[in-house]
């Protein structure tokens, strides 16, 4: 799982709070860092879609953040150096092993071989 | 070295993006001017429906116009005979052949006798000599490949993708597995084309045999060429026919059992139905005829998978689908019921400027997607890639309640279940509805759009008249799925925002 997925990632439990269930926490048991191709037009494209606050704690979790600062910068369609920080934690940092923590109702979901398994039991749902 | 091993030398060096250029150059140099200046018309067999889409990807790749057939599911072009390795490239198409002759307006005689008499005389006239060339040098362009693959690892032709494929370790693992085995049983019910796509035979002397003779062809270059031309003085062929229409006073059988013993009289070539060099094509469509030679042996549509499910979506409708919702790029682009992820991979071989995610419920689906993405990584790997990962990931999730951000995701394309192989109609009356309403959630307002392929058309009819605030269909596409008549909808999304739809929160 690429951090990228994770920033797309809730938990969809019964009962949580309307918008909540974001983002889970990652417990991580194994991380992986794969060579991605880098794509600047990508991934300038891609900032104003992910949820910048939950990327940014999901990184420093797995103790990946880097220095990457906690707003986007300025102009940073432009900045190269800005972006490639971005694309590594977006999509070279992979969990392999673990868990995924909803914030609300403390339900865990597992990571196994990089596949979280989001399916919920039907007194669940 | 003849002729046509020397085009065939300059044709792979130049699609060989690695190899030292002044070698390229030279070598192009060398590449006879009268086979340079060939022009051939090439046929292509597309998923019926998708023509126009694959005449734009021929547009876009090799700068050619096609002609749609009025023979459904056939597209034909004009190229260079240079480019012909670029053709092996496309995406959309499933078999490729050279075309010899094409007659517009074929006046079939009333009786069978004069017909078939007509269709003899008619192998002697045609124009071979050209598509002959072509089929030769696609032939040595096939025979080198494999000669490469061997040798150095880093050829970056399609071609040798789907030989690696069909070689990779993992296909003997699927089969293996108890609930595929039961899935394979269950599909066993419906006979139809795409059967063949469930079981792929371990063959695993067969695999060794191939590897062998590569290996030996490796050592010796010099004496390979004069093998070749030592077989080519007995040249095997076969004469496949399709008819169709309803004016014919004969069988496609007969039909290529007289033109196939006029060519052997013509050529002296020897007739063999399995173990054959050339196969020549007589397409019949009520009063079109096409002469043609085949340019591939197995349809083009396996290329990236190796573990196949029970209904694996051939690849070529998979790019099809894909190309129809125009995916831009940092596009995220979703397949919520995968299967075995036949669409996002082909989708992250494709558009690796977009980001494509694979889901589906079934822990089984899930796991070949995953070692199905695995074979396309090793296949990238092979090419001297630095990368170690594609913009791909695969998630466990239930379609009616997907784990994702509302507003999300930018296209949905997927296979629904037809309720045929999986699912069942009834099920459908309240599946459809609700993945409607679920996918409408999580697709961006206003820029969203989904591409779903069903068979249930009647179902998927009443559930988007349900959905229209959420939905607006733009296109819809009729295709052939392995015989069953099935539907591809373009669906955009309205602006309607997210949040009034939201059926939990």
């Amino acid at each position: 799982m690429k951090l990228l997925t994770h920033n797309m990632l809730t938990s969809h439990v019964r009962g949580v709070r309307p918008g909540g269930g974001f983002p889970l926490r990652i417990k991580a048991t194994e991380v992986k860092v794969n060579n991605v191709d880098f794509n600047q037009e990508f991934t300038a494209r891609m900032v104003p879609k992910v949820e910048w606050g939950a990327l940014v704690e999901a990184a420093e979790s797995l103790g990946h953040r880097g220095d990457l600062p906690s707003e986007p910068i300025p102009d940073y369609e432009s900045n190269e150096d800005f972006l490639r920080k971005v694309h590594h934690v977006l999509m070279e940092v992979e969990v392999v092993e673990g868990m995924l923590k909803c914030p609300d109702t403390g339900r865990e979901f597992p990571i196994t071989k990089g596949i979280p398994n989001m399916l919920l039991s039907e007194e669940e749902t | 070295m003849s002729e046509t091993e020397k085009a065939v030398d300059a044709l792979s060096e130049m699609n060989l993006g690695d190899a030292p250029k002044q070698l390229g150059e030279n070598k192009e140099a060398n590449l006879s001017a009268s086979c340079k200046d060939i022009v051939v018309t090439i046929g292509a067999t597309v998923p019926t429906g998708f023509e126009l889409t694959a005449a734009d990807e021929v547009q876009e790749k090799l700068g050619s116009q096609s002609r749609i057939s009025k023979d459904r599911g056939k597209i034909y072009f004009e190229i260079p005979v240079i480019d012909l390795p670029q053709v092996h490239q496309l995406r959309s198409v499933d078999n490729l052949f050279v075309v010899v002759q094409e007659f517009k307006d074929y006046q079939f005689k009333e009786t069978k006798e004069e017909a078939l008499k007509d269709l003899e005389d008619l192998a002697k006239k045609l124009p071979w000599t050209n598509p002959l060339e072509v089929w030769k040098l696609n032939t040595s362009l096939k025979k080198k490949k494999t000669r490469q693959k061997k040798g150095n690892q880093h050829s970056n032709t399609r071609k040798q993708k789907l030989e690696n494929d069909i070689k990779g370790e993992g296909t003997v693992e699927g089969l293996h597995d108890p609930l595929q085995n039961i899935l394979g049983l269950e599909s066993a019910e419906i006979q139809d084309a795409q059967k063949t796509d469930e079981v792929m035979p371990p063959n695993e002397d067969e695999q060794s045999d191939s590897k062998e003779e590569v290996a030996s062809s490796d050592e010796n270059k010099s004496g390979d060429c004069k093998k070749s031309e030592m077989e080519a003085q007995v040249v095997k062929f076969r004469v496949t026919c399709n008819r169709a229409g309803d004016k014919h006073s004969f069988t496609s059988n007969e039909a290529a059992r007289d033109f196939g013993g006029a060519v052997q009289d013509f050529f002296q070539w020897k007739a063999d139905m399995t173990n054959f060099d050339v196969e020549v094509l007589l397409n019949i469509h009520s009063n079109e005829v096409v002469v043609g030679i085949a340019l591939t042996e197995e349809s083009l549509h396996r290329r990236n998978i190796t573990h196949f499910g029970p209904t694996t979506l051939r690849s070529t409708l998979a790019y099809g689908m894909l190309r129809l919702c125009e995916p831009q790029p940092a596009d995220i682009i979703i397949d919520p019921m995968c299967g075995t992820g036949a669409i996002p991979i082909e989708g992250a071989a494709e558009w690796p400027n977009c980001f494509h995610v694979a889901g589906d419920n079934n822990p089984q689906a899930v796991k070949r997607t995953a070692n199905n993405i695995s074979s396309l990584l090793r296949q990238i790997h092979s090419k001297e890639s630095s990368s170690g990962s594609k913009p791909i990931d695969s998630i466990q999730w239930d379609i009616c309640s997907l784990p994702l951000r509302t507003g999300s995701v930018d296209v949905i394309v997927t296979d629904m279940p037809f309720g045929k192989r999986i699912g069942s109609k009834k099920k459908n009356w309240d599946l459809y509805p609700a993945c409607l309403m679920e996918m409408g959630r999580i697709c961006r307002p206003r820029t969203g759009r989904a591409v779903l392929l069903t068979q249930d058309r009647k179902c998927f009819a009443k559930a988007l008249s349900k959905m229209g605030h959420l939905w607006r269909k733009s296109h819809t596409i009729w295709v052939n799925v392995g015989g069953l008549h099935a539907a591809v909808y373009l669906l955009k999304r309205t602006g309607e925002r997210n949040e009034e739809t939201k059926s939990k929160w």
